[in-house]
């Protein structure tokens, strides 16, 4: 029975015992694979399929349940790999209800944190804002823009005190604006208010036609 | 009940259920061998003689497969019934699968002694008593639709053209369907008097790495779709260590289009379970499971019925053919996903979890039916892998082409004149299979493209017609072998909405556990919705090619993996219909009902009415020439118009026309 199979990831050769997993193997070489799903032990259902990791002849295997039995060898970061991982992490994005300003995970989100290392789009900036819940500046009627402004900045303007004026560009997906507005109008915010702030910056913005689109339906519902 | 060939000849037969004899198959034929007797062999000639004409001499074969009861084969074999009481007939009366010759269901086999069999074609009830008076007794077949063979003993035989001439039927290799439409389904007697079970009794006395052998030699490669040798999926399965084994018939077919495996099923179940035997014998698996789709009773009953046949006779249960091999089956019906067709989400419905594909590696043939040993193979594998052991491996791999030997049943549906199910030489080019089997497009209506593989598979342009059918050229141009379903498209058919239907189909029936298929799906089937309504952008283009190949790359099973092969095909092949419907907002093939408007030919109108009385809006009204006219601000674009319009007067427009 051999005792140890040596696993080669991008170059990287680690020794591990048979039946170590790619991805544990991955983290004893010391090299960061993005998955969501797994859960050793309770989950290995490879359902996320951002963790798959491609043979040198092209083949992909989730490394979170595919077991090393002999020396094998795998590529973990090439350029098309992270293509397929930011396209399906937006697949995933696309229909789960973004509403970090109330969302209790926000601090130990993994879809937060993956959309950095993705560079993936779309996620607002309440996700990074260092205030807790109860202390948010909207409900001291300070307003912010975090709700409808794109993250990406590790809210350096909540940070050091103030409100989010939304430098880095608005969102653009309409359900997340619409929940955006509508919370904003909860709160006793003047729609009109919100978006003549919003266009200090996002004036000729791209995504700022759909911002004003979505305001105003939510304002006309009276 | 009068002897059969099933029953022991005499005393001197020593076959028991409790110590059954070696070559009870082979006896049933040319025996008795342990003995010599010439009434027993005379025994055996006058069965087999009643088996072809009947016990009175003559015989009238209805077939009962689900294609021909669709078509009214019951209320046939009710008049059937009547007329030959009526009349007084000898005749029997029996049933029988059918040939995959969907176009002249239901149909009629009528043989008597001295008499050519004559098939007569599109039977209706109240045609059957002037059928089986002009056959039976004014011995005229001069309206039958074929004859099988000719005696001169009827008058009207020259007339009539012979089964074997007719294109259709000569230039098929009927192997492993050579039962279909034949032998009667239910009778294992039948089956056994056309040689079946030969290939099992020749596995037993090959032993089980022999019969693998033969396997191997024969180059089978499995019929399901992907094409695996079969020969080394059962050695794999046979290597392992861990027991007990299994073995499973993968009946669960779902692809719109196909119907092979049910015809099979339906026609000719004792070939299956003979096959999936020989198959649990090699590798040494003593259950053996088949799984049915539920949506497929008929097929799901006669398996059942011919499991209990098989066990009643020793062909299944302990110590088969004195072989010392135990093997049962039990049919196993699903609860009608079309994942359950992919062999890890099968076992796991088996084991009675929710139908979910899982990650393979560990395949199945190391970790499969509760983490045992299996091998799962189509059922026209099986039947395929009984014919090879029947027939020798050689004369199985003479046919087809380098790579992959032998033939294959496909089934040819859409805009042609025969839909049917043919089996064909693999290699043959799907020409010959759609334009000199199925007879091509119907009057008016070109080939333009033909989908191959079902709602996995892709579309083919009609200027690739010539391409042969096999594995590596179907994946090459960007379609997949399938199970063998051929969807023929007509140049009536817009190609966008053509791959939108399918995703209609696969993201339904997407199982939810991984993500690139659960979400890019629906994401593309709203892309194509889009461009269809003509409100898609060049980037909507670019984002559906990116999201299909994610999906085809990233996706845990293979309903992922294949499911944007519809879309990348139509991309790669008809990519002007996808631009016209972006850049110029208009439909080609006049099917996107938001790119269309519809218009009334004044010239043509006869001012009938019909159109207007129809209309399910009220959009139609008279105007002061008396003819009509469509409002379109009420138009709802359903067609009824179209269709109705005894002249064809009423015409579809689209782009800068319909303004």
């Amino acid at each position: 029975m051999i005792s140890v199979v040596k696993v080669k990831i991008d170059g990287k050769v680690v020794e591990v015992e048979p039946g170590t997993t790619v991805l544990e193997a991955a983290e004893k070489a010391g090299i960061e694979i993005p998955r969501l799903c797994v859960v050793p032990g309770l989950y290995e259902g490879s359902s996320c399929r951002l963790c798959l990791v491609k043979t040198p002849a092209g083949r992909l295997f989730p490394s979170c349940n595919y077991r090393v039995y002999r020396d094998e060898e795998f590529l973990a970061s090439t350029p098309d790999l992270w293509e397929m991982r930011r396209v399906n992490f937006e697949l995933l994005l696309k229909f789960h209800r973004i509403e970090c300003w109330a969302c209790e995970r926000k601090s130990s989100c993994s879809l937060v944190e993956l959309s950095k290392e993705l560079l993936v789009d779309g996620i607002p900036v309440c996700s990074e804002c260092p205030l807790p819940p109860n202390e948010c500046l909207l409900l001291k009627g300070e307003l912010c823009l975090g709700m409808i402004a794109q993250s990406g900045c590790n809210a350096e303007c909540l940070v050091s005190g103030g409100e989010c004026w939304g430098c880095r560009g608005p969102i653009t997906r309409e359900d997340i604006l619409e929940r955006a507005f509508t919370h904003y109008r909860e709160l006793g915010f003047d729609v009109k208010e919100v978006i003549g702030k919003a266009e200090i910056y996002w004036n000729s913005a791209p995504g700022f036609a759909t911002v004003k689109k979505v305001a105003e339906r939510v304002a006309g519902r009276g | 009940m009068n002897w059969t060939l099933l029953d022991r000849c005499c005393e001197k037969c020593t076959h028991s259920p409790e110590k059954p004899c070696p070559d009870y198959i082979e006896c049933r034929l040319s025996g008795p061998l342990c003995h010599d007797d010439e009434r027993c062999r005379e025994m055996r000639r006058q069965r087999l003689e009643e088996l072809r004409y009947g016990e009175k001499g003559a015989k009238i074969k209805v077939p009962m497969a689900s294609c021909t009861l669709a078509t009214g084969a019951e209320a046939v074999y009710h008049a059937v019934e009547d007329a030959v009481k009526n009349m007084g007939l000898e005749a029997t009366i029996t049933i029988s699968g059918c040939h995959g010759l969907d176009f002249i269901d239901p149909w009629l086999e009528l043989s008597a002694k001295g008499m050519p069999t004559a098939i007569y074609a599109n039977v209706k009830p109240s045609d059957v008593p002037r059928i089986l008076e002009e056959y039976f007794v004014k011995r005229d077949v001069s309206r039958a639709f074929a004859l099988k063979e000719r005696v001169g003993a009827a008058s009207g035989e020259d007339k009539v053209p012979l089964l074997g001439e007719l294109g259709f039927w000569a230039k098929q290799y009927k192997w492993v369907s050579r039962n279909c439409g034949v032998v009667n389904p239910e009778s294992l007697e039948e089956y056994v008097a056309s040689g079946g079970y030969r290939g099992l009794s020749r596995a037993f006395k090959l032993g089980p790495e022999a019969t693998i052998e033969e396997i191997l030699k024969s180059g089978l490669r499995g019929r399901g779709g992907a094409g695996f040798p079969t020969g080394m999926k059962w050695r794999i399965t046979r290597q392992q260590k861990a027991t007990p084994k299994y073995v499973i018939a993968n009946a669960d077919e779902g692809d719109p289009g196909a119907f092979m495996n049910r015809l099979l099923a339906e026609s000719d179940p004792f070939r299956i379970i003979e096959g999936l035997t020989i198959a649990g014998y090699a590798i040494g698996a003593n259950q053996g499971y088949i799984f049915v789709r539920a949506e497929k009773p008929l097929m799901a009953k006669r398996l059942q019925k011919a499991v209990e046949e098989a066990r009643r006779c020793g062909l299944l249960g302990k110590n088969i053919l004195g072989s010392g091999f135990d093997f049962d089956i039990e049919v196993i019906l699903s609860a009608g996903a079309f994942v359950c067709g992919e062999e890890t989400a099968m076992i796991a419905a088996i084991e009675g979890k929710r139908a979910w594909p899982r990650q393979r590696p560990p395949y199945p043939a190391e970790k499969g039916l509760w983490g045992k040993p299996t091998a799962i193979n189509n059922v026209e594998t099986l039947a395929h892998a009984a014919t090879i052991m029947a027939e020798g491996a050689e004369k199985f791999a003479a046919i087809g082409t380098e790579k992959t030997k032998g033939t294959k049943m496909f089934c040819v549906t859409g805009a042609v004149k025969r839909v049917g199910a043919y089996e064909v030489p693999i290699g043959t080019s799907i020409r010959v299979l759609v334009e000199e089997l199925a007879g091509g497009a119907p009057e008016g209506v070109k080939v333009k493209a033909v989908q191959i593989g079902g709602p996995s598979g892709g579309c083919i342009p009609a200027n690739l017609l010539d391409l042969p059918l096999d594995y590596e050229t179907l994946q090459g141009a960007g379609a997949i072998m399938g199970s063998g379903g051929i969807v023929v498209i007509g140049h009536e058919n817009c190609m966008v909405d053509v791959a939108k239907f399918f995703l209609t189909f696969t993201s339904a029936e997407s199982c939810g556990k991984c993500i690139p298929c659960r979400v890019g799906l629906r994401v593309m089937w709203s892309i194509l919705d889009k461009i269809t309504k003509g409100e898609g952008t060049e980037e909507d283009l670019q984002v559906l090619r990116q999201v299909a190949e994610t999906v085809r790359s990233a996706s845990l099973c293979a309903l992922g993996g294949t499911a944007p092969n519809p879309v990348l095909s139509t991309l790669r092949y008809f990519m002007d219909e996808y631009a016209a419907h972006i850049r110029e907002k208009l439909c080609p093939a006049l099917v996107c009902s938001a790119l269309i408007k519809y218009r009334i030919d004044e010239e043509k109108c006869i001012a009938c009415g019909q159109c207007a009385m129809n209309c399910p809006a009220s959009a139609i009204s008279k105007i002061e020439s008396g003819k009509y006219r469509i409002d379109e601000s009420l138009c709802i674009k359903c067609g009824v118009c179209y269709t109705v319009c005894p002249v064809k007067a009423v015409y579809k427009v689209t782009g800068a026309r319909a303004g």
